[in-house]
């Protein structure tokens, strides 16, 4: 980790995210931009993949996978910047690890999810209950992301070594 | 008065508590998740993405939307009271609360109107033009919002 933190202080792109007085607040702002479409659109998915707002058509559900994904795009590259800005802070940060621990959680859920209902989705009745395997896909989605949020927010309170 | 809000019992504990202020954030991020991610793929279906979704199933959301704003509400006065002589001549604060106060009024105008009007506009493609406005307005609030909430703690 030490090596790690050695390669990137200096670099070019380390150079560039803490020479500018405006690029970490920028980041700041994109990052919160990105976790609001990233959960709004999950928060529908996921409460009607657990059998909540049956309104809601389920098959249709999947469109909104595309703001799921540009909400990770956006703090992906975001969040990356920040640890190139200041890699000493976040790999001695415990908040950090497991903040990305729970990202990788989530990651594999939705594999998870990929696998094994997105094609069956598409013949579910629109506004029936769900089967348990999709309620508990849904619930730990929903608990891995709330929880990266907590992290992430808690990440300059929390055992920086 | 400010002066007198900063030293109550309370916002001595949010200000100066171990986890009295970090509590407070913590909540605030997951209030703000669920307030302006709700409202804003509302306002996103009511401009024509994700079409196949109805806006009044979309709609159904909305309670929990208002968690959400009463949970940062809420929050956001712990925190405001910590460091409340600041704040209220902080330029980006003042914006920012003046931008959720407007971001409220459009969600409520908008969700009577999808009330009285929603199932006319046939729940396909986008909502009539005056909505599309309305929708458009909320969104570039509360994400003005979010760039005010985040220049006060630079500015």
């Amino acid at each position: 980790m030490q090596a790690f933190v050695q390669a990137v202080e200096g670099s070019a792109i380390n150079q560039w995210v803490m020479g500018s007085a405006w690029a970490w607040p920028i980041m700041e702002i994109l990052h919160f931009m990105g976790l609001s479409l990233l959960l709004g659109a999950l928060l529908v998915i996921d409460l009607r993949m657990a059998g909540f707002i049956r309104r809601i058509n389920i098959v249709a559900t999947h469109k909104l996978l595309p703001w799921v994904f540009i909400g990770f795009g956006i703090n992906l590259v975001t969040g990356f910047l920040f640890v190139m800005g200041d890699p000493a802070r976040y790999t001695a940060n415990i908040g950090f690890w497991w903040k990305m621990i729970l990202v990788l959680v989530a990651g594999l859920n939705a594999l998870w999810f990929w696998l094994k209902i997105n094609d069956e989705m598409k013949t579910w009745e629109p506004h029936a209950d769900t089967p348990a395997v999709a309620k508990v896909i849904a619930w730990v989605s929903l608990g891995c992301w709330f929880g990266v949020m907590l992290l992430g927010r808690l990440i300059p309170y929390i055992g920086t070594g | 008065m400010f002066e007198w809000l900063e030293g109550t019992s309370v916002a001595i504990w949010v200000a100066e508590s171990l986890w009295g202020y970090p509590f407070m954030l913590g909540l605030h991020v997951i209030g703000l998740a669920i307030v302006v991610g709700t409202f804003v793929m509302r306002d996103l279906r009511l401009l024509g993405f994700f079409e196949g979704i109805q806006y009044d199933s979309l709609d159904s959301l909305r309670k929990l939307g208002w968690a959400g704003f009463l949970v940062n509400a809420v929050s956001g006065c712990f925190l405001f009271s910590s460091q409340a002589t600041t704040f209220i001549h902080s330029t980006p604060f003042l914006l920012k609360i003046s931008m959720i106060f407007l971001a409220a009024i459009m969600g409520g105008v908008i969700q009577n109107r999808l009330r009285n009007e929603g199932t006319s506009w046939g729940g396909a493609g986008a909502a009539a033009g005056s909505v599309r406005i309305l929708a458009s307005l909320s969104i570039a609030l509360w994400m003005g919002a979010i760039i005010a909430g985040r220049l006060t703690a630079y500015l």
